[in-house]
This record gives structure tokens, sequence and C-alpha cells, in this order.
């Protein structure tokens, strides 16, 4: 208690200076400690806390803040309530968070660190022995939050930072080879769209949340802030065990999360999957179309749970559009229609709407729409052209207003819930192997939906153990290559364009003669 | 029993997300050094299924039984007998 007094008069002054910038997240939880302070918050295998106390340790780790002045904060944390209580309390002492996606390789990771300037970090205690004490010698501040002490500063410089003055939260997008897109989000971005969702899917108080995909990417993200809005509690996990999975959902999870792969996985247990999830009340998917096999036996094994397949990309903060309930086995080859707050429209090339059943480029506005690009200002004015925001995805809109996807206008490639450029792929390995050319080919994936085959015009040198040695510490886990393939020549580089679907033709013809 | 467990990093090493310089422990957590998610982890029951021709029931896929190569080992020699 004494602390959130400190922490209060503390923070008078900037409350006002502020005051134009509306609720932000963490308010919503200071109002839920106040009304509903026993009510449970946040669970974690045997771990929960209530409202209240959650609310105490925000205070108490922001509290460590208070000399910082909206500067960028890196979180690395595995899925835990110690990853939301830092989430939080950057946010309550009016900084700037930028979680890192801890799956994807060090290399991956130091890109993001040297390009988003990352001069202070806060790691759980688990990540700190992971990375090393020397990874951390380079920030000039770092905290460490464990279960013993909540909140152990081990260094701390505090260093003045030029940011965006609505910038608030940072997720990163693809960038899986070296190229991170940092996604910058607002107070008001995250809160439109958490709104959107908790209208779409009726969270109330009384729901439990399953989080087991990751928590620092936008679908997590977005899990985290719509639950904690409404005011109720989420139920913290991941997918690693399966039979832990369907503990969790057993502890009386209301609202199931996942990617495609996510139920994929879980169906391959079906007799488990009934008994688990016979009181959740909604199944609900992003991250990826779910096929039709899976919705139908979803269906048959709860015919009682409602299934919500979604879609959104981490630049709409989240979501986007949502299929309702009523139509998914009518219209299960469309994303549906756009959530409140959000008009989606299909433009032509010359930016503007072709109309009913014509293709072209989904496009999407509201105030979900990210700020930019974090220090990538080219790149933002491409991605958000006159308020419009371009998905790079192709669709079409069909006569009852429900969009159906048709593929993407860019080369990219949906991995699991991850998006990959194949071309930085290639560009990565050709330049650090002793190889001619090599061509990413999308192959099919039990579980993933899609993986990745090389197809390599080698060289005197070449050799496939040390083209897959390089994957493995290059790449993360998703996209090491399920083959090489040696070929002798890839007669579609003569006009010199490549395309996924001319890879896709020369691979089967390799396939085949060989 | 080493051979089990030597078995089973050769193909860790083969198919997950394992750095050279990473020294793996028999007791070391899987999960928590990044070595393998919950994809890598179902591949590695599929083959640990075809290898040793054992069925594992689902309520045995949890952390104390894969999540380190001393767990994946006692739980195959336990369900080869």
């Amino acid at each position: 208690m004494g602390i959130e007094i400190a922490y209060e008069n503390l923070f008078m002054g900037q409350a006002f200076a502020y005051e134009d910038l509306l609720m932000k997240v963490d308010s919503y939880i200071k109002s839920h400690s106040r009304k509903t302070p026993q009510r449970i918050a946040l669970e974690e295998g045997k771990k929960s806390i209530s409202y209240s106390c959650l609310e105490e340790d925000i205070n108490a780790i922001a509290f460590s803040l208070i000399d910082f002045k909206h500067c960028r904060f890196g979180i690395l944390s595995e899925s835990s309530i110690h990853y939301i209580k830092a989430l939080m309390a950057i946010y309550r002492s009016e900084n700037i968070a930028v979680p890192l996606p801890i799956e994807f390789p060090k290399f991956s990771l130091e890109r993001i660190l040297d390009t988003a300037d990352i001069n202070n970090m806060i790691a759980t205690e688990t990540q700190y022995l992971r990375f090393g004490k020397n990874f951390f010698e380079r920030f000039g501040t770092v905290l460490i939050l464990s279960n013993d002490i909540l909140v152990k500063v081990l260094h701390r410089k505090v260093k003045a930072e030029r940011n965006n003055p609505y910038l608030r939260l940072v997720l990163y997008t693809s960038g899986t080879t070296g190229f991170p897109k940092g996604v910058m989000l607002s107070d008001r971005n995250l809160i439109a769209n958490a709104e959107s969702i908790i209208d779409v899917i009726g969270i109330n108080s009384n729901d439990k949340a399953a989080l087991v995909i990751p928590p620092h990417h936008a679908f997590g993200n977005s899990i985290i802030d719509s639950h904690l809005i409404a005011g109720g509690a989420i139920k913290i996990g991941s997918m690693n065990f399966v039979d832990s999975v369907f503990g969790l959902v057993e502890s009386g999870v209301t609202i199931f999360y996942g990617v495609p792969s996510t139920y994929r996985i879980l169906l391959r247990y079906p007799e488990r999957f009934r008994k688990a999830f016979c009181n959740v009340r909604l199944a609900a998917s992003a991250g990826g179309g779910m096929d039709a096999l899976a919705l139908k036996h979803l269906h048959e094994l709860n015919p009682r749970m409602g299934i919500l397949p979604m879609y959104g990309q981490t630049e709409a903060t989240a979501r986007l559009a949502y299929l309702p309930q009523e139509d998914v086995f009518r219209f299960p080859d469309t994303i549906g229609k756009a959530i409140p707050g959000v008009v989606l429209d299909v433009f032509g090339e010359d930016n503007s709407p072709v109309g009913s059943n014509s293709p072209g480029e989904l496009v999407a506005r509201g105030e979900n729409i990210m700020l930019g690009y974090l220090g990538d200002e080219a790149a933002s004015q491409k991605k958000v052209i006159d308020g419009w925001m371009h998905t790079g995805d192709l669709a079409q809109r069909l006569p009852n207003g429900y969009f159906r996807l048709l593929g993407r206008k860019d080369e990219l490639l949906k991995i699991g819930d991850h998006r990959i450029n194949p071309r930085e792929i290639e560009k990565l390995i050709e330049n650090n192997n002793e190889v001619s050319r090599v061509f990413v080919v999308p192959v099919f994936h039990e579980l993933l939906g899609n993986a990745i085959s090389l197809m390599v015009i080698p060289v005197d040198g070449t050799r496939q153990d040390t083209l897959l040695a390089f994957c493995r510490k290059n790449l993360p886990g998703y996209v090491y290559p399920v083959e090489i393939l040696f070929i002798e020549d890839l007669p579609l580089t003569e006009n010199g364009k490549i395309s996924n679907l001319s890879i896709l033709e020369e691979y089967r013809n390799a396939k085949s003669s060989m | 029993m080493e051979q089990i467990m030597a078995e089973i990093l050769d193909y860790l090493k083969e198919n997950s997300f394992i750095d050279k310089e990473t020294i793996l422990s028999s007791r070391d957590s899987l999960t928590q050094k990044g070595i393998i998610d919950s994809i890598g982890l179902l591949e590695l029951i599929d083959h640990i299924c075809e290898s040793y021709s054992i069925e594992i029931p689902e309520d045995m896929l949890t952390p104390e039984n894969f999540d380190s190569l001393q767990g994946i080992t006692d739980l195959i020699l336990k369900l080869k007998k």
C-alpha cells in the first residue's frame, strides 16, 4: 500500500500531462482491483493471482521504472504471470514495451536489439539463466523478475530517448531471417482492438481464457488485453506438453484460443479432447485459415461449443475480421466480415475499390491500425496509404459482404502461424554458404500446414550436412528444411523472375524425375 | 539406457533447433533451453513410437516424461517392458 501511495504521488504530475492519451490497458486492472479485488486475474500451473495482488505487483515493478520517461523496455520472458506483470508495469510507468520473441534464434534477437536500440531490459530469472550474464552486460538497465524477489535491479542507467509520443508497445512480426519489423502500437490501438474482440466474442468477467500461444505476438497479446479489460481470468500455459494443455482446459477454461496448428495437435487425441473440452463454450482461432476437416472434427467432439475463426495482422494490433459462429459451416472458405470499428474493402492497382466479386488487395481502416514500423518510415508509408492499411492479401468481396482470401500479393509463406519471406531465407543461405543458388519450396506439413524444402544448385564445396547445420543455427525450428534437393539448373531463372508458383512447378518436375 | 539417451540426443541434433555450443545434460529442460517446441515434440514422439515400437498414451505426454533426456529415456524403458 505504501508503495502505491508513493507511486501515485510521484505520478500525479505526469497523469495530468497524459490526460489526453485516455485509458491504458493497465488502467482497467486498477479499476477491477477496486471493484473486484478478490477475483482471480491470472493463473499459471498451481499459482494464481487476484486483481488486487496483481495491481500491487504492477505498482511495485513500475516503482523501479519511475525515473524513465517514455523509454523502450525489452521484455525477455517465457509465457508466464511474470510476463504480464512486466508488460503492465511498463504501461503503468508510461514507458514503452518491446516484448522479444524468445523462440527466434539468437541471431534474430540480436538484430532486433540493435535495430530497436534497446537500452533497458526486464527479464525473468529463467531467461537470465538461459542467456547468461554476458548477454545482459550491453544494457544500461536490467531488471530481473523471480518468484523469490518480485523485482531485482541488476544495473540501472537512465538514458533519455525520443519516441513517437503515442507509442506504447512494439510487437515484432516476420523477420525470421534477420529483417524483423517492429509494429508500433498506441494505447488507443490496443484498447480499440480489445473492445472489438470483447464485443465479437462476448467476453465477460466470468470467462476464463486459455493462453497457450506465445504472449509476445499479436494473437497472444490480444487475449491478454481483451480478458483483462473485461475483468475475467486468464490461464497461462504453453503448447509443449499435450497432457498439460488438456489439464489446463479442464481447470474451468471457457474460451480456448489457438492457431490452426494448435487445433491440429490437440485433435490427434480426439477422446481426450472430447473430455477436456466438454465445458468450453468457444474455440476461437486466428493466424491462418482452419481447414474444413478440423472444423467438422471440433464440432463433432463438442456440438455445444461455438467455433469462431478470426483473421488479422499484427499491423492491425491483432484482429480485422471474424466469421460469425452461425456461418462457420456455410462459408468456411471466407474470413467473414470486419469486426466492429473496422472497415474492410478490396482495392485495385489504382488504390480505389473494385466492387463485389472482383479480386484485388484487402485493405482496412480503423482505430486499431498501427502507428507505423519502428525506425522504418519508408515501409510504414507503403503499408498504410491514406489511412488504409494494405494487408498484402489478395481477396474478393462476396455478394453477402463476406471476404474470401485468394492468396498473397507478395511472396510471403505461412508456416504454422508465422509469416516468412522465402526470398530472404534464400539470400541468407546463399550469402553464407558455398552454393550457387537456393530456392525455398513450400511443402505440405501435417501439423504446420506448410513446411519448407530447399532446392539447391550446388558448387564443388556444397555439402548437405553443412547446409542443414547452418539452417539449424540460423533459422527458427519451423523453417528447418524437411529435405534438401540438389538440382542442376532451374530453367525459369533465365528470365530472372522467381515466384513461389514457378519454384513449386520446378520442384514437382525435380521430384518426378527422381 | 545410455544407448537410448545417445540415440535421442542424436535425433535432437539432427532434427531440432539445437546449437552446436549447447551443452546438454540429462536433466536439462528441453523446452526452457529452446531446443524443442510443441511441433518438434510431436515429431520426436512419432520418432520414438516408430523406432522403439511402443505406443505412448496421451496422459503420458507430460513435462516429467518429455522435458529432459532422462525423462524420455526412462519413459522408453518403462514402455518397452
